[in-house]
This record gives structure tokens, sequence and C-alpha cells, in this order.
């Protein structure tokens, strides 16, 4: 059973106090750490636990810049077997088209029975890319799958739908799949697992070897643009706290008294 | 006629009495060589130093049954009499074969104090036999647990005693030897007896006296009564200087030496369950159970013919996730008579379950990835940590070429915690009006490393560890003071060769109060108690300073409450635990731990550690001790005496 798996590095905004770029595109990533996109950490999982219980290997791809091997190494040391890095240079601009195309390009030739993507990336949220990549290569799909059983060259899986539903599919192999978050419990990636795979080798791609020309892929190659980014504006009702911790406390409180919320 | 004992007197066939010893002998050399291959089979290392301390440590320990005594004179009065019971026995039956097969010299009065020794040594057996039975079935102990194992091992102890004296009993009423009166207790029963009928049944009971001694001899190894040989031998090594583990090998801890042979040891006791504060809070743990775990769990890998135990307690499949529990307090060690140190085997036992990856608990991951990404276990920020001194005015040893004395180390957890950032302010405070030339590292204080150390992350440990050395080293920073006990233990004996020297800040406090560089200013008419942080007393064992600091201060009080010093009991928050709160059961450590300090109708608990500071804090308004109880830590109860506020 092999599986190939896409993932992505994406910045770990949480807790982060996020401003945008002076151009209003993008958020100043400059102070904020990376890591993996937590959608396609349940996939990487879902990936190796397969790979554990039928054999086969796991084969992880990723577009992003050299930091982006981070995210690679990470799914190595979880029990990813190989890891491909497409350079995002030429992909400057790109839509979620332009992405997958990238994707597709690096994993067409592949011999794999699984494609599995997360749902959707934390960041942009197009939630396209395994959907676009199951429609080229001509693959049978399910997304948000929140379980999956392997039966003789077929796969049964588990969608999550609207109001805690849930629909069984099943599909032939080889299909794709997008990975809803919950679908399992990620391991735990140790600094010393990740010392570990720090000699394997990971592949390089940049868009002229996949192929892809300017016209394809990039701002050329898209067809959404993106204008303008904006933090949510403090809408009425909504009020900021601000003064020493004990100052905020008393007025909380305060508030929560006169709304009536404790008697 | 000369005293002496006629040998296999009324006897025939004596050849099986050889054949059978020599099985027996067998077996018990078969069973112990088990042992020895198995721990050679799954020791990282198998070398056993000489060491002169050690060999007088296990002599006196076992001889005088120091630490079974130590806080439980029942229990060890109960220990002496088996122990030396059993020893005189065994070497009276050595003399005996001496005299037999080498040269007689059991003759005339020698014989006669060798009989009363005997005598003697079976009534001690006897007796602590009794008072082992009434202990564990009629007394109940709770600590002590009633498995098959446990009534089989004391039953054929006093079925070898008896039998032992009846024997001898019906060998005295058909001699009737003058000398009788020396061998009181076999001369009273052969008293009971009459001369045929003694003539007739010795020779069956002597046989059936022979096959139990025998037995028991065999089945040594495979019972818990292998702590015969196994308690002395982790005396031993628990003695002795720890193999230095090289660079190399540092990456992955696993079990040496002093862990195997402490988990075959260990005699189920249950002494550490008795101190465990897991298992005291009736959470899923026990340092016993993860003992007879990890024996079960050694024996299943590393030997082939699995288990040697017959009576073994079974299977704990659960351990694998109950290893997080263990606050890595220390009480057990305090207590367990053979210098087992439990924690340290889970600390290996979660480097193990980290590096697999799949049984961390989800939170803990989370916790580890903070760690990881922004050097706290707290907040998902690195700018954030020095935050707390904003309004100070402090130097930051890594924005100035200013000489200072001494480097202030925060800590994550008083660097970020609202109410442990008090313990910051007022140390600081201290240290400013007491004159000290000092400074902090401001944000890019890193992680001492202490809670990757204790949840087994040995990797980022080691990443955490060389971020701190080459800090210290590019700020030329020799001397550090830490808040926390868990930084400054693992400074002070954790670090490799750490080229600067660590102390806590209760040390700090203790010096400036010894120099008189402190002035107290405020009569401060207050009773409090002290609360021992586990890092700070059980493992660096500084239990007087603090103590010497709070009586410094005019006025106050100290009172101390049942469980203080090397007894004090754990607030819950060490060993990762701090960060895994979904593991709290309905009854919090820290909950018992407050309701002792105002048992003692101290109006202060005072303590002098962060993680004990958020935990008795929480505990006292869980507890709804809010209006009677207050929680400090020290640094804040000697700036108020010195004039800081007015809050007491």
């Amino acid at each position: 059973m092999n599986i190939v798996v896409c993932i992505k590095q994406v910045p770990e905004v949480t807790d982060a106090e996020l401003e945008i770029t002076k151009d209003g595109t993008d958020i100043d990533k400059e102070d904020l750490e990376m890591s993996i996109n937590e959608w396609d950490n349940y996939a990487v999982e879902e990936a190796v636990r397969i790979k554990e219980a039928h054999g086969g290997k796991v084969t992880v791809v990723t577009l992003g810049d050299e930091d982006a091997e981070d995210v690679l190494r990470r799914a190595l040391a979880m029990g990813a077997d190989e890891a491909i890095l497409i350079d995002e240079e030429d992909f400057e601009g790109s839509d979620a088209v332009g992405i997958a195309k990238g994707l597709y390009a690096a994993v067409k030739d592949l011999d794999f029975d699984l494609l599995f993507t997360g749902v959707q990336s934390s960041d942009d949220a197009w939630g396209q890319v395994g959907l676009l990549m199951a429609e080229w290569l001509e693959l049978p799909f399910a997304s948000l799958a929140v379980k999956i059983e392997l039966g003789q060259g077929k796969a049964l899986v588990q969608r999550e739908l609207e109001a805690n539903t849930l629909e069984q599919v099943e599909l032939p192999l080889p299909a794709a799949v997008t990975i809803q978050t919950g679908i399992n419990e990620p391991r735990y990636v140790s600094i010393m697992g990740i010392r570990k795979v720090r000699n394997i080798e990971i592949q390089q791609r940049t868009a002229g070897d996949l192929g892809l020309s300017d016209m394809e892929i990039g701002e050329q190659g898209s067809h959404v643009a993106q204008r303008r980014l904006s933090l949510p504006e403090e809408g009425e009702g909504a009020e900021i706290l601000t003064g020493s911790l004990d100052e905020i406390c008393e007025r909380a409180a305060q508030i929560i008294r006169d709304r009536g919320g404790v008697a | 006629m000369i005293p002496h004992r006629p040998m296999f007197w009324h006897i025939e066939y004596v050849w099986l009495f050889y054949v059978l010893a020599a099985v027996a002998g067998g077996l018990f050399l078969a069973g112990v060589a088990a042992h020895v291959w198995v721990w050679k089979r799954a020791a990282r290392y198998f070398r056993i130093p000489f060491s002169q301390k050690a060999v007088k440590k296990t002599l006196v320990d076992a001889l005088l049954g120091r630490r079974v005594f130590q806080g439980n004179m029942a229990a060890g009065a109960m220990h002496f009499l088996l122990f030396w019971g059993f020893l005189v026995l065994f070497i009276g039956t050595l003399l005996l074969a001496a005299h037999h097969y080498v040269h007689p010299f059991l003759i005339g009065s020698l014989y006669l104090g060798f009989s009363m020794a005997m005598e003697i040594g079976g009534a001690m057996l006897m007796l602590g036999l009794l008072w082992a039975i009434f202990r564990r079935y009629i007394q109940r102990i709770p600590r002590l647990e009633t498995t098959k194992e446990d009534a089989l091992v004391v039953a054929w102890l006093v079925l070898v005693v008896l039998s032992g004296f009846v024997v001898e009993g019906l060998r005295m009423a058909f001699q009737h030897p003058q000398w009788g009166g020396w061998s009181f207790v076999g001369n009273c029963i052969g008293n009971l007896l009459t001369i045929s009928a003694s003539e007739s049944l010795y020779p069956y009971l002597w046989w059936v006296h022979t096959l139990l001694a025998l037995g028991f001899i065999a089945v040594i190894p495979f019972t818990k009564l292998f702590h015969l040989i196994g308690a002395p031998a982790s005396l031993y090594v628990q003695n002795t200087p720890k193999t230095p583990l090289a660079p190399e090998d540092e990456t992955v801890e696993t079990l040496d030496l002093a862990d195997l042979v402490f988990f075959d040891a260990c005699m189920r006791c249950g002494r550490c369950v008795e101190v465990c504060p897991s298992a005291g809070v009736g959470e899923p743990f026990a340092p016993r159970d993860f003992v007879q775990a990890m024996r079960l769990r050694l024996w299943m890998e590393y030997s082939p013919f699995g288990d040697v135990r017959f009576l073994s307690r079974g299977h704990e499949k659960k351990m694998a996730e109950r290893i997080w529990y263990c606050t890595t307090c220390r009480a057990c060690l305090e207590v367990c008579p053979i210098y087992g140190a439990t924690f340290e085997a889970i600390r290996k036992m979660r480097a193990v379950a980290i590096e697999e990856g799949t049984q961390v608990p989800q939170i803990l991951i989370q916790t580890l990835d903070k760690l990881y990404r922004y050097n706290n276990p707290w907040e998902a920020s690195k700018k954030k940590r020095a935050a707390w001194a904003k309004e100070l005015d402090l130097v930051d040893l890594t924005k100035t070429e200013k000489e200072t004395e001494l480097c202030y180390f925060v800590g994550c957890t008083t660097s970020f915690d609202t109410r442990a950032q008090e313990i910051a302010r007022s140390f600081s405070w201290i240290l400013q009006k007491a004159g000290i030339n000092f400074g902090i590292l401001g944000k890019k204080e890193p992680c001492c490393g202490d809670i990757a150390r204790r949840v087994g992350e040995i990797g980022l440990f080691h990443e955490q560890v060389d971020a701190c050395l080459k800090l210290f080293s590019n700020y030329g920073i020799e001397h550090v003071v830490t808040s926390s006990p868990h930084c400054f233990h693992t400074f002070q004996n954790e670090y490799p060769e750490a080229p600067f020297k660590a102390r806590h800040y209760t040390q700090v406090l203790h010096d400036l109060i010894v120099q008189r560089k402190m002035e107290f200013e405020k009569k401060l008419e207050v009773t409090v108690t002290y609360h021992d942080p586990c890092y700070l007393g059980r493992y660096n064992r500084i239990f007087d300073e603090p103590r010497e600091v709070i009586r410094a201060i005019p006025g106050i009080r100290l009172v101390e409450m049942a469980h203080h010093g090397p007894d004090s009991l754990c607030c819950g928050g060490g060993g990762g635990r701090m960060w895994q709160e979904d593991l709290d059961g309905e009854t919090k450590m820290s909950e018992i731990r407050i309701k002792e300090a105002h048992a003692t109708g101290a109006q202060i608990l005072i303590t002098a550690c962060p993680l004990c500071l958020i935990m008795l804090e929480d505990a006292r308004k869980t507890s709804g001790l809010e209006e009677e109880l207050r929680v400090m830590d020290l640094n804040e109860l000697v700036a108020e005496a010195m004039g800081k506020g007015n809050n007491i």
C-alpha cells in the first residue's frame, strides 16, 4: 500500500499578534514560527498508520521555500519514507489551482494507491488542492475523511457531514482522500527523531523539472489574485479591556454582573 | 558423656538426601544465574565497580536493617527477627556441615553454645514470622498486599521452622540427653511426646522437614524471596558510583544495572505506595505497580522462558499510559529500603515513549511543541518573557558591557505566570536593596531544560543545555541564581561539567542574612509554616536555609506541618504535571497539602518554588481557605519585612 501525502508549511498564528505587510496582501511572517498545517499532520499520521499495518511506503510532497524542508523532515521522522520538495520560486502569486498543478506534476508519475491531503490549509483555506489533483489524476475522491478502512482493492471512508452525521463511501483504489482533523491522534515527533532522519535525501524539483511554464503557474497562470488582506474591525458591542490584570478582571466581572450573567 | 549431636540419626537412604540437596542447590543457583543473565542482557552497561563505601553501606544496611527500621520500628523489628533468625540458622547449618565433613569441632561446651544459638535463631525466625502474619493478615496494614505468593512464602517458612522444632523434639524425647536444657524449645516439645511415638515418627518427620527446607532453598530465586540475594545486591549497586554516559550514549537512555537489580529485589513492601503523592490522592499509579510491571516486562523480553516467578502478580496492561502520573517528587526513594529510584526509571521509560511517539498524551505534545518553538511551556511568545521587569530598572546582561557579579536566572514559570512573577519582582527588589550588582537575561533567557528532561525529551533537553551554556559563555556568566528549585537542580546536577556556579535564591537570601546585608524594618507578628519544595529539599537537601531566613525575620513564628523536611508532601506540579491538568483526579495533591498547612493554625504558608506557589495558591481557592490562609513565596515575605509594600 503506497501512499502519497501532500503537506504544507504554515505560520503559527493561534497566539501570535498578527500584522499586515505594507503592501496589504499578506500577514507579516517575519517573527512567526512555522509548522506543519494541522490537517496535514493528521494526514501524515494516517498514512504512516496504514503503512505500519499493511506495509508499503509513504511519500510526502510539499511546495515551499528551503525552510519547508522542516515539515518534510518532521514527516520522515513520523515514519514517511521519501520526501519531495518543489521549489516555490516560480509559483509566486499562484492561486490554489497553481499550487495544485505543481503538486500534480510531481505526483502523477509516482506509483501509489492512496493520495492524501489535508481538507484545507490553515493559512489560505481554499480547500481545493486535494479535489483538483483527484480530478486531474482521474481518481475517485472523498473529502472530510474521519475514518479509513482498507478492503480488497478498495477503501471504506467515513466522511464527516453536518450535525454529527457520518457518511460511509467506498472507493476503488487508487483513490484520493482529504483528511479531516480528529481522524487519529498524531504521534509526537521528538528532536532526536528528526535528527535521525537528517541524512535521508530530499528530492528537489523546480517548476522547470516538472515541465510547468510561467503561463500555467504563478501570477500569470492564476485565475484568482489576492488583492487585500485586513484584520477584522472592531464591531458594535465589542469592547477591548485595557489596564492592569486586576483592573481588567474587575471590569470583566462588572460587565458580567451588569448584564445578568451571574445572579 | 560429652555433649554432641549424632548426625543422620535413625535415617536411612542418606544418599537420597544428597541427591535432593544437589537438586535444590542446583535450582537455586540456576535461578540466581538466570537473574544475572537477564540483567546482563537488559542493562545498557553491566559494570560492577568496586567501592569500599558501597561495601560498608551494604553491610551496615543489610546486617542492621537500618533502612527497614527507619520510620517504622514495628516493621524493622519484624525484619530484624526474620533476618537474624534466618542468618543464624544458615550459618549454623554451614558449621554443622563443616563439623561433619571437615573436622568435628561441635563437641562439649562449643556444641552447647551452638545448640542454644540455633535454638534462639529458630525462635527468632518463628517470632518474626508470626509477627509478619499478624501485620499482614490481622492488623491488615494497607501497604502490604495479600497475593498468593505472600501467603505461600510465609506459610512455607512457618512449616520449615515448625517441622524443624518438632523433629528436634522427637529426637529429644527419645534420647533425653542431660544437656537437653540448652535446646530449650526442642526439649519442651520432647517432654510432651512418648518415646515409642517419637521413634516411629522421627524418620518420617525428618524427611518432611528436609524436603520443606530444601524446597524452600530451591524456590528462593523464583519468588519474592529473591530479595535475599537481590536486596544486598541492590544496596551495593545503588551505592556505587554510576557509570557516566558518553555523550553519544546519552541520546537514548535505557535502564542500567542498578534499575534492573532494584526491580528484581523489590519485596513489594509498599512503603513507596504509602508516601507516593499520586497514589495518595487515588490516581491510578503507584511506584510498586510500576516496578512490578517493569520486572515482568523485562523478563518477558529478555528471558527465553518468560517470567521465572511462578506466582507473579500478572500483567499491568496500562503502565504505558500511567508513567505520566509520577511527579518525580523523590519521596519513594526516601523510604525504599533498597534505595530504588523509581522516578529515575520512570524518566527513562518516558524517554522511550517520547522517541516512539504514539503513546504521548496530546496535551503533553502541545506543551513540548511550545517548549521547542518558544523556549517556554507557557506562552506562544518569546518576547513576553521579560514583560514582568518592564517597570523595574534592571540590568539586561545581553545588552550591557557592565560587569555584574550575579546573573538572576528567572526561569519560564516565574517569567510568564502572573502569580509567580511576584517572586521575580520581590527577589529583584531585595537584591537591589541589599546592593547586589546583578543582571537578568531579558527575553533571551532560555529554558534550563528541566521540563524536557523530566518528561523524557532527551533531544530537546540537550539542545536547551547547549543553548544555555552558549549564552552563559557569550556573556561571561559565572554565577547564577534561580527562582526555581527545578532550574537550580538541573543546572547543578544535570548539566555536564557546568562552567558556572548555580545557587537557589534561598541560599542567596541566607548568605545576605549571614553577611548582614539585609535589614528588616518591620516586625511581622504572624505564624507561618514552610512547605519544602521537592527539588530543593529532597533532591538537594536544602532544608535549613529557608527556615533560618524565616526565623531571622523579627516577630515571626514558624510552625511545622505534619509532613516536612524529607517527608514533605509534593504540591503535584513536578515532573511535567504542571502542564498535564487532565491527569488530575477528584482530589488534587495540592489540596491535601493546603489542608495540612491549614491544620497548623498558621496564617501564611511559605514556599520557595514557583510551581508550588501556583499549585498551592490554586488549592487554597478550591479548598475554600481564601479567608483563613495565605500562600506566599519566601521572597515576598522577606521583601515585606524589609519594608516593600504593606500586605501583612
